[in-house]
């Protein structure tokens, strides 16, 4: 969903060059966490998926090139 | 589905990082380089609360001018700032007063010429059109609620040929319900 965000805007070359498993074991390390938010999460989540609650990624993208005045009037 | 409205959202995420407190370097251990680490003030280091390394992608180059959206108390920033020199620039952007406050305090630490801090709302970017060179942000997109608003933004800011080196969280199977309309859920 979020890369087809990417495309639909006008990026291109949009690719995930990092992604790794997100779960409890890296939330507790935020201070933005509180102890009982955790233990809701660890209530609610079935534990198969304690280890991969999301994903972390990384995507790089670019904003096309100008187009030359060529390019723009459709030349030969 | 977004439960929370634009406005619910944003002081939910002010809030939650305007109030937070620090004082741990896990998060940024787990994510930086230590000689990373070393160059900067401790603050930035415990303050450090994005879920990647854009600026490790970025292929910054001395003399770019770089964006960092919600640059938070800025450790990116100055990651940045050291990347393109003092020919180029990096500008910092956050909604959260208090976390810029921090941001500034670690610049003048470090002592950098070249960072700009600014504050803003990365879906009405206060910057020209065509302005940066390139364009991070470390787990910032998520906290959107018009995430199309804000990537549109970025592309109107970037000059011809620019690019983005974004880090986020992503959902590959749905999260229960409850979770997704807790509070502390979408600040995180």
């Amino acid at each position: 969903m979020l890369l087809k965000k990417f495309h639909n805007v006008g990026f291109e070359g949009v690719e995930v060059v990092a992604r790794r498993p997100f779960g409890l074991g890296e939330l507790v390390r935020y201070p933005l966490f509180a102890p009982e938010f955790l233990d809701f999460l660890r209530r609610v989540i079935p534990s198969h998926r304690h280890g991969e609650l999301v994903y972390s990624i990384v995507v790089t993208a670019r904003k096309p090139r100008a187009r030359t005045e060529e390019e723009k009037g459709g030349g030969p | 589905m977004s439960y929370f409205s634009e406005t619910e959202a944003r002081s939910i995420i002010r809030d939650a990082y305007g109030q937070v407190h620090s004082d741990g370097v896990a998060v940024a251990e787990a994510l930086y380089a230590t000689e990373e680490l070393e160059r900067l003030p401790r603050g930035a280091v415990t303050f450090a609360l994005g879920v990647g390394h854009p600026v490790r992608h970025a292929a910054l180059e001395p003399g770019e001018t770089v964006l960092d959206l919600g640059c938070g108390a800025g450790i990116d920033t100055l990651l940045a700032a050291q990347a393109v020199g003092p020919r180029g620039k990096a500008i910092g952007l956050d909604m959260t007063p208090a976390m810029l406050e921090r941001a500034r305090e670690h610049v003048g630490q470090i002592g950098l010429d070249n960072v700009e801090l600014r504050e803003g709302l990365m879906e009405e970017l206060p910057l020209p059109d065509a302005s940066v060179d390139v364009i991070i942000s470390n787990g910032v997109l998520n906290l959107s609620t018009r995430k199309s608003r804000a990537l549109a933004e970025m592309l109107r800011v970037l000059r011809p040929s620019g690019r983005v080196s974004i880090a986020d969280l992503v959902i590959t199977e749905a999260l229960p319900e409850e979770v997704l309309k807790s509070p502390a859920a979408l600040a995180g």
